[in-house]
């Protein structure tokens, strides 16, 4: 299990500077946080470190492997996967077909194999959906699973979408709002699957964004904050939310208004 | 039993190969791509079987083999340009490329015939054997979609980021959606041209493209069945519809639109759909299935 390192990485678009250079690290084992106010450059950040966007400056290492330049298929064959701020399922396929689809790192079988169905492949194929249907179990989806995903509430849609990413069986887990619109109860049971993910077994390096502070002080052990594209605080959640900056980064100053 | 169709083989030939081609444009769709270079692959296949056949005195069944691997390698070099584009500008490429293959065919008259059309080829393929290339062709189609290439294909169609951040190699699936695409309408191409006597470049041209292009909506594109009732309801319509064959491409039209308002996902897939649905609906009346 390696560490996610960020060192100096910066994002322009033409003439903005989006994010400021500054360096991060997401370590296995930990949840790791990351909060701003709107347009502070938060899902840039993750944009970022998925190749969805290209580095303006600066590297972008996991372990061993330079993700830097790497493209989207890449880094998730590397080993992140993520989800997405708003949620984006396959909305045909059914559920258990959207959680099969996140497997697709897995996959062994050579394409002749798969091509004509050989006994691998479809071996393969019956495996995938056995260990579909564990997860569905996790979640608490089993009914759900032969519903096309786009019939499903919003609630269960973000789950669909953090299953999908767990199929990949990722060493990292990037999360973009993941408790966005889901009510305090169900967060918390959604908070101890996160929770267990970063401990157990080989412990899974976690990493969310969210807005919800009450949700990243329970669950964080470390959390950065951005604001305007600058990292303006990191450390324990703690610490963070009694810093002076931050306050006024989400209140703004008592002199303004 | 063919027997008993006999005064209609002609229409189960053109269903056959029709579904063909149909085929070959939806498994580009589903890979979501929107090619519509079938008609050039199938050109190129028909014209290789023809010529080796004639000129060169090549056995059929071995001429049929060479137009379906130029199929192949025609849709892998296409697919190297066409990776890169998306969508309206994938189409309209994918359209310049058949254009330039009929124009090509039109040209080199020592090999092709020129506008004369390309004559004298043996008449050796049977209905059997296109009912054969077929259901090979669809199962086949079947058992690939239903294995990690199927997945991935599924993906890169509903949503192409997504597909990429689960690891799916964009410009790998799109290169072998073409190649499958060309390999298989240079088949049927390659069959096409031996069961007719002659080819001209126009049967490859823009209408055909329409009408694999109508079948594939018409029926659906999802499933592999989808694209054999779309030929089927386009080859028979003007048959059960005598008096309006004057109208056809009227008729067509007018189905095409219809279905689309009313079957946005082509008549077999939606029935399919709406099935899986009613299935739905009744498992959600029981109280709790096991395993909830």
């Amino acid at each position: 299990m390696s560490t996610l390192t960020l060192k100096g990485v910066s994002k322009r678009f033409g003439g903005l500077q989006a994010v400021s250079p500054f360096d991060m690290e997401i370590a296995h084992g930990k949840i790791t946080g990351l909060i701003g106010p709107n347009g502070a450059g938060k899902t840039t950040v993750v944009n970022l470190i998925t190749g969805v966007y290209k580095l303006s400056g600066g590297s972008i290492r996991f372990g061993d492997i330079d993700l830097t330049e790497a493209s989207r298929h890449e880094v998730a064959r590397a080993g992140m996967a993520r989800t997405f701020q708003t949620i984006r399922l396959l909305p045909d396929a059914t559920v258990l077909a959207n959680v099969m689809i996140g497997m697709y790192r897995l996959q062994k079988t050579s394409l002749i194999a798969q091509m004509f169905g050989l006994p691998s492949s479809r071996a393969e194929t019956r495996r995938f959906r056995d260990e579909a249907y564990v997860l569905l179990e996790r979640f608490g989806m089993t009914r759900y699973a032969d519903y096309p995903a786009g019939t499903l509430s919003y609630g269960d849609q973000r789950r669909v979408e953090m299953m999908r990413a767990l199929a990949l069986q990722p060493d990292v887990l990037l999360l973009d709002e993941p408790v966005a619109g889901i009510n305090d109860v169900e967060s918390a049971k959604l908070g101890e699957i996160f929770r267990a993910l970063a401990t157990e077994g080989k412990g899974m390096a976690v990493f969310l964004i969210e807005h919800n502070m009450r949700f990243v002080t329970n669950l964080c052990d470390y959390v950065y904050v951005l604001d305007s594209g600058q990292l303006i605080a990191q450390g324990s959640a703690e610490q963070v939310i009694n810093d002076p900056v931050v306050i006024k980064a989400y209140l703004g100053d008592s002199d303004d208004a | 039993m063919m027997e008993l169709f006999a005064p209609h083989l002609p229409l189960l030939d053109l269903i056959f190969i029709g579904t063909g081609y149909a085929l070959s444009q939806a498994i580009v769709f589903r890979a979501g791509t929107f090619s519509v270079a079938s008609s050039g692959f199938a050109a190129l296949g028909a014209y290789c079987a023809a010529i080796l056949t004639v000129k060169q005195g090549l056995h059929p069944a071995a001429a049929v083999a060479m137009g379906t691997m130029l199929g192949l390698l025609a849709g892998l070099l296409l697919a190297m340009p066409l990776a890169r584009l998306r969508g309206v500008y994938q189409a309209i490429a994918s359209l310049a490329f058949v254009e330039v293959v009929v124009a090509l065919i039109l040209y080199l008259e020592n090999l092709t015939g020129g506008p004369l059309g390309f004559h004298n080829i043996p008449r050796v393929v049977t209905p059997w054997m296109l009912f054969f290339a077929m259901v090979i062709t669809m199962a086949l189609l079947i058992i690939l979609g239903r294995g990690g290439i199927g997945r991935a294909f599924d993906a890169m169609r509903q949503d192409p980021a997504v597909a990429a951040s689960l690891g799916v190699n964009p410009t790998r699936y799109h290169i072998l959606s073409f190649a499958l695409s060309g390999a298989i309408a240079g088949l049927f191409g390659s069959l096409d041209a031996l069961r007719n006597f002659s080819l001209t470049a126009e049967q490859f041209g823009f209408s055909i493209l329409i009408g694999t292009l109508s079948a594939v909506v018409l029926g659906g594109r999802r499933t592999v069945f989808g694209p054999l009732v779309g030929v089927t309801i386009l080859v028979l319509l003007p048959e059960i519809f005598r008096p309006l064959a004057q109208y056809r491409q009227a008729v067509y039209g007018l189905l095409l639109v219809l279905v689309m308002a009313f079957l946005p996902f082509g008549v077999f897939d939606s029935i399919m759909m709406s099935l899986r649905n009613r299935r739905l609906a009744r498992q959600g009346m029981l109280p709790q299935k096991a395993g909830s």
